[in-house]
């Protein structure tokens, strides 16, 4: 994993490393690649991937209206909002 | 009288005596945990709260809940509506939740009365609890060592007594793995027993609720409240719920009980060895059989565990972004870097490392050399399991290679060498078993937990192992001397 890989990936993540941390980061990125990366000498060839130990479709519930309006506690949550909405920076010029 | 160590079966009878009102029971508990602060197990004490809901409980003398004025603490990565909610990060320090988690919901409409919030590894992410935004844990049986993760605090909170159970939750051991630590009983139930909804997710297809208890037979009679359906979670199992502790008292005899072959326990400390080859005895002397069993792939559960649970976190934690709620960054110019700053100051180191490890394996070509790869793994550790589950009704591990360590000793240099202190735990997360860690006696004065680890939905036969295996012997009754933490 060289410099380049690791600044894609952080951007991708929307994530910023320390200038002091990012060679330890490396080194250990690179640790836990070479980790997974012992699982290429076991032979999966026709194994179907399991992604959830259920294997069940997930349930549906009914769509039901329901009257309980918490805008005003999810907003409060958010570090900036008005009355009705989340505020962020301005996105179109 | 002190509450303090006492069992919910004890202090049931406390209650039931009126040697003590649901009143007292409560504020004694909060009195504890600030006494004992030092131990840093709670992030928020809910003590107001406490105090009112303890104050309108009315026990039902003829048929009570067995859980009707017992305190409990919640992990906090449980959303508890009105009361703040952090999963011991940065990013969320000032959250408040809009809503109540189905279990923590189930827990409180059963009478429970919750005492506080408490410290655990940043997101789940840590198997020593030194993660968290606001601290490392200490391990009641002895300052300076760590409690084990990720719900050290709830753990530390049950071994000193301050509460008589707690909420945890475990995608590759954070119950068992902090319950050995601390020499206490943690159960970590069959994937989908348990709703997921409200619990702030890590890796949404390991990541299960379970308690955390003085003995076996509190940790039933805690998942008889949290099991059930939830329609509100589309992984919930639509199951029927026994009652846990109907057959906890059965005898074991006949019983049989894999000891896996691939685990090759001789490279861990003589004296862990020695503890499963006594607890090995004891089962023996209670009438279980004990047969070798092979699971050709466990080896490859913690390379596979470190493979999808980034990935999974990695898309889970994508909400952070300091725009709906928690921590957002001061004086960003646009909205990209709003997103960066704001992740990057509130994410903590370990959580970022997985982040980035999942970013990258779920990222165009390389999602099916890692992700998809793992998942495959996943499956041939999955058939294994249900292989040997045709011969055997449980089987026996140490729940971890070594006991509790001191702060920063583990993981500082390489990450990988914390990541391996879960190879005993992570392959029931794998394959959705349900799996328990009982104290088993103490190596240099810190206690060692012994795992079971059982089929699909028999959480019933685990709790049965471990209830009979408590009922003839005392290390569940062993306490921590506390006073450093005074």
């Amino acid at each position: 994993m060289d410099r380049e890989t690791v600044r894609t990936i952080c951007y991708l993540a929307r994530l910023e490393i320390d200038k002091g941390k990012s060679e330890k980061i490396q080194k250990d990125l690179e640790a836990i690649i070479e980790l997974i990366g012992t699982l290429q000498s076991i032979d999966t060839s026709d194994i179907e991937p399991l992604y959830n130990p259920l294997e069940m479709t997930a349930f549906k519930h009914e769509d039901l209206e329901i009257s309980d309006n918490k805008k005003d506690k999810f907003l409060k949550n958010a570090a900036k909002s008005n009355e009705d909405y989340f505020l962020v920076p301005r996105v179109v010029e | 009288m002190s509450i303090q160590f006492k069992s919910i079966t004890e202090l049931n009878e406390l209650l039931d005596n009126k040697a003590i009102s649901a009143s007292e029971l409560n504020q004694e508990s909060i009195q504890l945990a600030k006494k004992y602060s030092e131990l840093n197990c709670f992030v928020t004490l809910n003590e107001e709260n406490a105090k009112k809901k303890s104050a309108a409980i009315k026990r039902n003398q003829k048929n009570p809940s067995l859980l009707s004025g017992i305190p409990l603490a919640q992990k906090d990565l449980f959303c508890t509506e009105g009361l703040r909610t952090t999963c011991s990060s940065k990013i969320l320090s000032n959250f408040i939740p809009p809503y109540t988690a189905t279990a923590v919901e189930k827990l409180e409409g059963a009478g429970s009365i919750t005492i506080g919030k408490t410290n655990m590894d940043e997101f789940a992410m840590g198997s020593s609890n030194e993660t968290s935004f606001f601290g490392s844990v200490h391990n009641p049986w002895k300052k300076g060592f760590v409690p084990g993760g990720s719900s050290g605090g709830s753990a530390a909170a049950v071994a000193a007594g301050i509460v008589p159970a707690a909420t945890g939750t475990d995608t590759g051991g954070s119950i068992r793995q902090p319950a050995a630590h601390c020499g206490i009983t943690g159960l970590k139930p069959t994937y989908g027993r348990i709703s997921r909804w409200g619990m702030i997710a890590f890796a949404s297809s390991l990541d299960q609720a379970g308690p955390l208890a003085r003995n076996a037979e509190d940790c039933a009679i805690l998942l008889n409240s949290m099991s059930g359906y939830d329609s509100k979670d589309t992984t919930s199992l639509n199951s029927e719920v026994p009652n846990f502790l109907e057959n906890i008292n059965q005898s074991l005899k006949g019983k049989k009980i894999g000891i896996i072959k691939e685990f090759d326990l001789s490279d861990l400390d003589t004296e862990v060895q020695e503890r499963f080859e006594e607890s090995k005895n004891a089962y023996e002397n209670l009438g279980a059989e004990f047969i070798e069993v092979s699971l050709p792939n466990i080896s490859a559960s913690v390379p596979t565990y470190y493979s999808i649970a980034p990935a999974e976190c990695s898309s889970n934690l994508s909400r952070f972004d300091g725009v709906r709620f928690g921590y957002r960054a001061e004086n960003t110019v646009d909205l990209n870097e709003l997103y960066i700053k704001s992740r990057s100051e509130g994410f903590g180191d370990e959580v970022k490392r997985r982040i980035l490890i999942g970013t990258y394996a779920l990222s165009a070509g390389y999602y099916d050399a890692y992700y998809k790869k793992a998942q495959q793994v996943r499956r041939l550790i999955k058939n294994d399991f249900d292989y040997v589950f045709k011969s055997v009704d449980l089987l026996m591990t140490p729940t971890s290679p070594s006991t509790a360590f001191k702060f920063e000793s583990k993981g500082t240099q390489n990450p990988v060498e914390l990541y391996l202190e879960d190879l005993f735990t992570i392959s029931a997360n794998l394959a959705g078993l349900p799996a328990i860690s009982i104290p088993h006696g103490q190596v240099n004065s810190l206690p060692v937990g012994l795992q079971l680890i059982g089929n699909f939905l028999r959480e019933d036969l685990l709790l049965n192992a471990a209830h009979v295996f408590q009922k003839n012997s005392d290390f569940h009754h062993a306490k921590p001397n506390l006073e450093d933490f005074k």
